[in-house]
This record gives structure tokens, C-alpha cells and sequence, in this order.
């Protein structure tokens, strides 16, 4: 079993909680901020409702509050199916870390 | 309403009776040596890939009560019912922040419901108790409004309704139950994975026929939106008010937008805090298994928007109009109303049949759950330390019986209104468990006490906030929003608030007093642990020998 170099995720005692979470988004700054961005953008576009809660514009015979969340679904999907995709930039590659080692003991 | 159609009767029977064999038939499905275990029965072997998580986690979250109520609330009040499908799109994004972490650090430490990582993370047994409590509490009315949804389709069928004595009226509903308990026994989590498969084909058949046929019979969508429109704003003469809102308005009366809001976040926040839903997630192989399920699950709330939209048509269709007012204003009758009147009667089967189903997949994966809570967070914890896996598994066998039994009891001796106040009482309780459960995932900086504290406040203020909301119409539990500092807000989410600002409060009193904290025996790397074997079955201080000893 090789251990990622730059991670502090094998050392989980010396290092606390806060190093080990944070060692991966400080190695990518660029790609966290995307994910969070888009985390957060997928939850306040549903949340705040003073942007789709409107009968106008109409699209075909739907008035736009139920246009809007059925078209939101699947935006929806694809934004965390990209998050999952670069949330696997971040990650030391699967069966290489500690994560495997840890429960075969 | 004595007239029962005998296609309709005919195809819900037979397909009933298919769901029987294949509840049966999952015993054997991806059998292993030791069943007595409650990885096993409880968490279906912890091996489910993403293909059946979906349908797993689908059937388990997109329950029948869902399609008759959120369609009887869109029917009745219009747009605040669309609070659901808001709810069921933010949910995702909200979940795919915490889940993963749950599902990492169950696996390493084997952790079967939440509160067992509740009581390994802050190391209070107390802590962990509430939320058992909490779970079990909420999770009992919820049973039993899937035993309200299949009433609700039978009722509509004519079947038993005729006869005043309550065992021959609700025979149907005894046969399934029965039913229901007893695959549930025998195959544990495995019955409803694979019943979902025919639960998902028959309610995703059920939605696109009726969203491509049902519009053309009305006069198409427009007139459907444009009679629901005039509808909600003329005015209710018993109350004075409008009937209900078209879209949530920023105005004072009806539905807002903040209560909209409020409503769909706090149901969001509280859906995946379920003990159900965590046993769905946690039955999951990987972690990523998790994770692709947050991605593909929103395509069930598609299939919910649509479901919301035949309260309209029900508002369109005349003639269902005219049977609800005959069933005395019943508007959970509308969506069956709805599909009698539209379908041939083979179809309207196959629909009937889909809820029905559907109502057994929640209520078998609920009541696991619960049972799970009890087999280990009290009975083990507190009455038999040194129990077995195997005498765990048994006790969780029973409980599941007691748990659908009381269930039953809400369903058919108490007034639905009452099972339904309870259940929205429930999202409000179970969410008083979101701070020490997700704050738990990412920090330990909570002190235990404080979040008791907190957590027993919302419930108190929570309880007696609905407790005090009144209507025109009802003077007690009314609904599920009550008005603060002038605005209309879900009462859920102010009391989520209160417990929050009480354990914040109260931990940073209780750290600067230095109260000792209690042992954490998880670690940060194992958050985001992904093992690809499932967990050692005994856990620390039980031995084999042990488990075979006490297995009788």
C-alpha cells in the first residue's frame, strides 16, 4: 500500500480534523471553488422562490413557477453528477490511500 | 360506491399476489450464510449497487402517501403543494454535502442506524436514546399513512367500504398488512429492494400514460391551469378567503413565498435525517454508489412535479370534483377519483395497483428501521449489552411486527386527520435530530449536553407551536406553518433554529466550564473512508462464541 505524498489523511492523529479536510481543497483551489459554487447555486436556485414564483413568461400552456421546477430537475442532476466527477480530482486515486488499509487492518 | 369494478379488482389482485411471491422469493436473493445477522435483515447484506440503490431509495423516499397527499394538497390549497417538489430537487444537492460522511463512518465502525454513530461520536448513550426516540416516533405515523393511501385507492374501488363493521371494512387493508409483515419478517431489507422494481414500473407506467392521456380528455393544459387559476383566487364562503394560491405570493394572505420556502427546506434538511432513508444509504455497497444516487434520484422528482400536477387535473375534471364532495370533501380521494373516471377499468387497476405497492415499499423499509432503532439503541444498548448479532436481529424481527402493528392501529381506529397531524408533526420532530446527527459529521466541537438541550426544546416548541395552529375550519393542528414576527413560516424550521441557537449557546458555557466531554471513538480520515468490504459482522467485546451462545 502506497501513501498518497501530499495528503494528511494517513496521519489522522497528529494532523485533527480540520487538516485532514481541508489538505485536499487547498491542492485544489480552483475545482473546490466550482463544486461549492455549484453546490450552493443548485440549492438557493430552488430556494429562493422570488425568481420562478411568476405566471409569466408562459412556456406552451405551462405558467413559468411549474415550468421552471420541472425543467430545474434535471439542471439539477447534471450539476452533481459534475460535482462527482470533480470531486474525484481531488481525491488521491481509489485503493491507494488509507481508505482500503484501514478496515482490512 | 358499493359497485366494485371487477377488471380493476381483478388486475389489483393478481398483481398483489406477484408482489407476494417476489417479497417471498428475496429470502434467496443474494443469500448468505449468516441471515441472523442485522447487516443482513436490517441493511440487506450492505452490498446494494447504484443500480438497485436507486430503486431502493426511490421506493423508500417517493412513498404512496406522497402521491395521494401531495396531489390532495395541490388539489385543495394549489401552489403551496408544489413545496414538495422544490423540496425534492434541493434535498440532493443539500445531501451530497453530509451523506457520503455518514455512509463512510457507518461503514468503518459497522454502524447500522443513526443513532449508533450518534453514540459512538459523542459517546452519550442519553444523546443516542433521543434519537431512537425521535425515529421511532416519527416513523409510526408514517406506516400507517401508507396504510392510509392503500384505504384511500380501495375506497375509491368500493372494496369493504359498504359494511359498518370495521373488520369486514378494512379486511383488504388486514390481508396486506399481513402480508406486509410477514415477507418483511422473512426477508428483511431484501423484500422491498426488489418489490421496488415492480412498484418503480408500475408507477413510472402509471405518470406518463396520465400526463399524456388525462390532458387531452380535459381540454389540454391550458384549460387545466387556467381552471385551477380562477379556482384558487374565487372565494371560499365558509371561510371568506381564497380558495388557495396559483403562485406564491409575497402578500400576506395564503400562501407565501417564505412559507413555500421554509417549508421545502426544512423537509429537505429533514428527509435524509429519516432513519428510513439512512437505511436505504446505508445498505449501499460504495461510497460513490451514494454519491451517484444524489446525482440520478432527482429524475423521481420529475416523476413527483407530474404527480403535484394531477391535483390540477382533478380541479379541472368535473365529475371528480363531484365524488370528492360526495365523500365529504376528502380531497385525498382525488387522485383515485381522478383515475377512475379517466382510465378503462384495466388501467385504473394497474394505477390502483402501482399505489398500493407503493404504499408496501416505504412501510416495509420504515418499519426495519424503527425496528433497528430499537434492537440497538435501546433494547442492546440499555436492556442486554451483551446481546448477540443474532438475538439483535431476532429482537428487530419482532419489533417490526410491533412497530406495523401500531401503524395499523393509527390507520384504522384513529381519524386520519390525526395520523396526518402526527406525520407532519413528525418532519418537525426528526428534525430536532438534524444538528447532533450532520453537525456530528463535521465537527465535535458540540458538547452533548447542549445538543439534549437543544434537541428537547424544538421538540416542546415544535409540538406545541402545531398544537396551537389554528384554521377557520380546524382549532387545533391546523397546519404545519405558524406565523413569526409576521411572517408565515414552517414550523419546523423555526423550532430546527431555536435548537440550534440553544446547543450553540450552551456548549460555549459548557466548554468554558470545561464539562467533561464524552469518548469519541471515530476519526476524521474515516469520513471519508471508502472500504470495499462490508464491516467485520461482531462488534468489539462480542464474540463468536458469544453469539452462538446466546443464539437461543
Amino acid at each position: 500500500m502506497s501513501q498518497p505524498p501530499d495528503s494528511s489523511l494517513d496521519r489522522p492523529e497528529s494532523s485533527g480534523q480540520a487538516g485532514t479536510r481541508w489538505a485536499p481543497i487547498a491542492a485544489h483551489p480552483v475545482t473546490s471553488a466550482v463544486i461549492a459554487v455549484l453546490i450552493i447555486a443548485s440549492i438557493f436556485f430552488s430556494l429562493y422562490v422570488p425568481i420562478y414564483g411568476r405566471i409569466t413568461p408562459k412556456i406552451g400552456d405551462f405558467p413559468f413557477f411549474y415550468f421552471y421546477l420541472l425543467v430545474y430537475m434535471p439542471a439539477v442532476s447534471i450539476a452533481l453528477l459534475t460535482v462527482i466527477a470533480l470531486q474525484k480530482r481531488l481525491r488521491p486515486p481509489a485503493g491507494a490511500g488509507p481508505d482500503v488499509s484501514e478496515v482490512t487492518e | 360506491m358499493s359497485h366494485v369494478n371487477a377488471t380493476t379488482f381483478a388486475i389489483v389482485v393478481v398483481l398483489f399476489l406477484v408482489v407476494t411471491g417476489v417479497g417471498f422469493a428475496a429470502a434467496r436473493w443474494r443469500r448468505t450464510e449468516d441471515m441472523l445477522h442485522l447487516n443482513e435483515w436490517g441493511l440487506g447484506g450492505r452490498g446494494f449497487g447504484a443500480f438497485v440503490t436507486w430503486f431502493l431509495l426511490g421506493g423508500d423516499l417517493y412513498t404512496a402517501y406522497t402521491f395521494i397527499a401531495v396531489p390532495a394538497l395541490v388539489f385543495g390549497s394549489g401552489a403551496i403543494g408544489f413545496y414538495a417538489v422544490s423540496y425534492t430537487i434541493m434535498v440532493f444537492p443539500i445531501v451530497i454535502i453530509f451523506l457520503p460522511r455518514l455512509w463512510s463512518v457507518s461503514r468503518v465502525h459497522n454502524y447500522i442506524t443513526p443513532a449508533d454513530f450518534i453514540r459512538g461520536r459523542y459517546g452519550s448513550r442519553g444523546l443516542a436514546l433521543s434519537a431512537a426516540f425521535t425515529g421511532i416516533l416519527a416513523l409510526m405515523p408514517y406506516i400507517a399513512l401508507q396504510l392510509v393511501g392503500i384505504q384511500a385507492v380501495l375506497t375509491v374501488m368500493g372494496v369493504g367500504t359498504s359494511s359498518s363493521n370495521t373488520f369486514v371494512k378494512d379486511l383488504p387493508l388486514f390481508i396486506a398488512f399481513v402480508v406486509l409483515a410477514i415477507f418483511t419478517y422473512v426477508s428483511g431489507l431484501r423484500a422491498p429492494a426488489l418489490i421496488a422494481f415492480v412498484k418503480d414500473t408500475l408507477v413510472y407506467l402509471m405518470v406518463i400514460v396520465a400526463v399524456l392521456y388525462i390532458p387531452t380528455r380535459l381540454g389540454g393544459w391550458g384549460h387545466i391551469f387556467g381552471v385551477a387559476q380562477t379556482h384558487f383566487a374565487s372565494i371560499n364562503p365558509a371561510t371568506k378567503k381564497p380558495y388557495g394560491t396559483f403562485i406564491p405570493t409575497s402578500k400576506s394572505i395564503g400562501s407565501t413565498r417564505l412559507d413555500f420556502a421554509t417549508l421545502a427546506l426544512g423537509s429537505a434538511l429533514a428527509l435524509f435525517i429519516y432513519p428510513h432513508s439512512i437505511t436505504g444509504t446505508l445498505a449501499s455497497k460504495r461510497r460513490s454508489v451514494v454519491k451517484r444516487n444524489m446525482a440520478f434520484l432527482p429524475l423521481y422528482s420529475v416523476l413527483l412535479a407530474l404527480i403535484a400536477l394531477f391535483g390540477y387535473m382533478a380541479v379541472a375534471d368535473k365529475t371528480t370534483v363531484a365524488n370528492i364532495k360526495k365523500a365529504g370533501g376528502n380531497s385525498q380521494l382525488a387522485v383515485p377519483y381522478l383515475f377512475q373516471h379517466m382510465f378503462p377499468s384495466w388501467f385504473t387497476g394497474i394505477a390502483f395497483s402501482g399505489i398500493i405497492i407503493g404504499a408496501l415499499v416505504p412501510a416495509a423499509i420504515m418499519s426495519i428501521s424503527a425496528a433497528n432503532l430499537f434492537s440497538r439503541n435501546i433494547f442492546r444498548e440499555f436492556f442486554k449489552p451483551d446481546a448477540s448479532p443474532a438475538l439483535e436481529t431476532r429482537v428487530s424481527r419482532w419489533a417490526s411486527l410491533v412497530v406495523k402493528l401500531g401503524a395499523l392501529y393509527f390507520a384504522v381506529e384513529l381519524p386520519h386527520t390525526f395520523a396526518i397531524n402526527l406525520q407532519l408533526l413528525g418532519g418537525v420532530w426528526i428534525l430536532q435530530v438534524f444538528p447532533m446527527l450532520v453537525g456530528g459529521l463535521f465537527t465535535r466541537w458540540f458538547d452533548r449536553w447542549a445538543l439534549l438541550t437543544g434537541w428537547l426544546a424544538g421538540m416542546v416548541f415544535g409540538t406545541l407551536a402545531a398544537y396551537k395552529s389554528a384554521s377557520p375550519t380546524a382549532s387545533h393542528w391546523a397546519s404545519s406553518s405558524d406565523i413569526e414576527f409576521g411572517h408565515t413560516v414552517y414550523i419546523g424550521f423555526t423550532a430546527v433554529l431555536i435548537n440550534v441557537i440553544i446547543a450553540v449557546i450552551l456548549t460555549v458555557i459548557l466548554r468554558a466550564a470545561k464539562v467533561p466531554q464524552g469518548a469519541d471513538e471515530t476519526l476524521p480520515h474515516q469520513y471519508t473512508a471508502d472500504p470495499a468490504d462490508a464491516p467485520v459482522p461482531a462488534r468489539a467485546g462480542v464474540s463468536f462464541g458469544a453469539a452462538s451462545a446466546a443464539g437461543d
